[in-house]
């Protein structure tokens, strides 16, 4: 399952009392269905906004954006939430881990968000823990695992519902070479075994240049790296 | 099977984990106990209320007539008692006069209010214990120890019907057997005392000529009230038991309500130590919500996760609160653990009566007043950004 991107002309800024921060100045977008797209850019230049925009997290102030054919324009929060639920996944820098509940409650939170009924997505849960080689750490709380291991968890959580989109925003940014590398593959194995269409912000040009695409994004707009 | 909303999926694991948090559980703890406190202090309050106004009810209509009607001066009393005897539920009707009148025992004189009657002794002269009531004067208890009189007695009656003599207008005075008590209690306020209407002829100058009508219970004497009108002149005026007391009624429910009121701040108190508690738990977990968001949580489902942590908190310390109270009251009455000096009171302790249509109530308003705040104070997560929060 996967869906395409397309934005057009995306403007969005943030006013902080008198002074406004123009962050995307007419950003244009058009990912094909299944692709694996990186986006590089410095900090501060808007790469979090941009995924928060594409996932229906946050608002673009004027343009264009439709996934999978759909426009977000116009959606009131309710609509935006049933569109995340169902189509987009999410990974963060800093994993977002909820942390009342164990890893494999977690992993099942998205379905419990969609009310869908629990014992088949359990079962997925299980299945995904085990794919990322936390099995055993199912039933651990997000304070007793370790960065990588959590992040593993958070990309579990991500793909459960088998979303057609999966944003993640920098998901090795806090962890050490190894572990980054081991998320960093996983991530591949899962989304190229799903088909997902994927945006994945990242500094590290090791890893940008093993996506099909590089975007860089500068001065609020998106320029082609390499394809 | 579809599970149910995320707020009811997911507050039952909130409740638990505040207990971890010093701050928030702090804060819960102190949001609960506080409701609690407030809604036992007001079970208790309306209970202990309730009892004793129960008891002074019960004492009170012992000495009111069940209905009264005051007719106009000058009618023909006979043919009007004929007419209201004839009344659908009149089971007994006499005629009463009142007059005011002084006795006189052992060189003591007491001013007293004179009931004469028909027939029999009227109602509101309870617990009478005579051997032959028509014999002569009936009267309370404690009068008759203070002039030392006991049944069989003499006492002598000055009436306010005076007899011109040469010497001027003296007083007529009549020598009367005492021919029993009645259960004065201390809700009495003057000495009243009773005698038949054969005996007091001459001696006394009644006010308007009253009816006493007796029917079967308090309950079937206020419709009765209206038949009765019906048959009656213009002029006449009929009282039920609920007029004859209506003061003492509304000062006793007046009272409850201001008791309502002042108890109820107790609750509203806690109920924004609820507030401050829900902002506290959503700026603790405002990253969480912001994870939740992104999962596809609508905002406004995130507001009903508060409004319901907050229910949660404040409905499970009313309801602790209700059962504290009733027990509590249920207990106070049962064992008569609380005392009254019996010289002051008209009991030697003070009675509770749980009233559990009140409980409902009190508990009714404590949740709905608890709801509002929870509503209130989730309203942050209702509104919230994801984009913002989990930016934090
Ligand atoms: N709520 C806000 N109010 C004001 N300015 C904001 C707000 N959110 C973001 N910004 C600004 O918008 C700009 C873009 O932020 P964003 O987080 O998208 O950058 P980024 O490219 O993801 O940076 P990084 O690589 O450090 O994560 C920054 O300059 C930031 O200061
Ligand atoms: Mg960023």
């Amino acid at each position: 399952m996967s869906v395409e991107v397309r934005a057009r002309a995306l403007t969005k800024s943030y006013r902080d009392g008198e002074r406004s921060v123009e962050v995307l100045r007419g950003v244009g977008l058009d990912v094909a269905p299944g692709e694996l797209v990186a986006i590089e850019g410095p900090s501060g230049s808007g790469k979090s906004t941009l995924l928060h925009v594409v996932g229906g997290l946050d608002r673009p102030d004027a343009g264009e954006l439709a996934v999978g054919g759909r426009s977000l324009v116009g959606l009131d929060p309710a609509e935006l939430a049933r569109f995340r639920s169902r189509t987009v996944g999410f990974v963060f820098q800093f994993y977002q881990l909820l942390a009342d509940f164990t890893a494999a409650e977690n992993v099942l939170m998205p379905a419990r968000i969609a009310r869908l009924p629990l014992g088949p997505w359990r079962r997925r849960a299980a299945e995904l823990l085990a794919a990322v080689g936390l099995a055993d750490r199912a039933a651990h709380f997000p304070g007793q695992l370790s960065g990588g291991e959590q992040q593993r968890v958070a990309l579990c959580r991500a793909l459960l519902l088998e979303p057609p989109l999966l944003l993640a925003d920098e998901p090795t940014g806090n962890l050490d070479p190894a572990s980054g590398e081991q998320v960093f593959a996983l991530l591949l194995d899962l989304v190229r075994a799903q088909g997902t269409t994927c945006l994945l912000v990242t500094h590290n040009p090791e890893m940008a240049r093993r996506c099909a695409r590089v975007l860089a994004l500068q001065n609020g707009v998106l320029n082609e790296l390499s394809r | 099977m579809r599970p149910p909303p995320l707020a009811w999926q997911l507050a039952p694991r909130f409740v638990k984990s505040t207990r971890r948090d010093a701050a928030t559980s702090f804060l819960s703890a102190v949001a609960a106990a506080g409701i609690a406190l407030g809604v036992a202090a007001l079970v208790l309050a309306l209970s202990a209320l309730a009892g004793l106004q129960r008891a002074l009810r019960a004492e009170i209509l012992d000495r009111t007539p069940q209905l009264e009607i005051e007719l106009p001066a000058g009618s023909d009393t006979g043919e009007l008692l004929r007419a209201v005897e004839k009344v659908e539920g009149v089971r007994f009707a006499q005629a009463l006069a009142r007059s005011r009148g002084w006795l006189v025992a052992g060189g003591t004189a007491r001013e007293v209010e004179v009931v004469a009657y028909a027939d029999r002794l009227p109602r509101s002269f309870p617990g009478a214990r005579t051997e032959e009531a028509g014999a002569g004067l009936v009267l309370g208890e404690e009068l008759a120890d203070d002039l030392r009189v006991r049944p069989g007695d003499r006492v002598e009656l000055v009436g306010t019907r005076p007899t011109l003599t040469p010497l001027g207008p003296q007083p007529r005075i009549r020598a009367l057997p005492v021919a029993g008590t009645f259960h004065s209690g201390r809700t009495e306020r003057g000495d009243r005392v009773a005698l038949p209407l054969a005996l007091a002829d001459g001696l006394l100058r009644p006010g308007p000529p009253v009816l006493e009508v007796a029917t079967g219970s308090l309950e079937e004497a206020l419709p009765l009230a209206g038949r009765l009108r019906e048959v009656l002149p213009a002029g006449s005026a009929v009282r039920t038991w609920q007029d004859l007391n209506r003061p003492l009624f509304f000062a006793l429910h007046l009272e409850r309500a201001v008791m309502f009121a002042a108890v109820s701040l107790i609750v509203v108190v806690a109920a924004l130590v609820l507030v401050a508690d829900l902002a506290l738990l959503q700026a603790s977990r405002w990253r969480e919500l912001g994870a939740l968001a992104a999962m596809g949580a609508a905002p406004r489902e995130l507001g009903r996760l508060f409004t319901l942590l907050g229910v949660i908190v404040g409905g499970g310390g009313a309801a602790a609160g209700a059962c504290v109270g009733a027990v509590a009251a249920l207990l106070l009455d049962r064992f008569r653990l609380v005392r009254l000096p019996s010289q002051v009171y008209f009991l030697d302790y003070l009675p509770f009566a749980v009233e559990w249509r009140e409980v409902g109530a009190v508990l009714g308003v404590a949740v709905a007043f608890t709801a509002a705040c929870s509503l209130w104070g989730a309203r942050r997560s209702s509104e919230m950004q994801p984009a913002e929060a989990l930016r934090r």
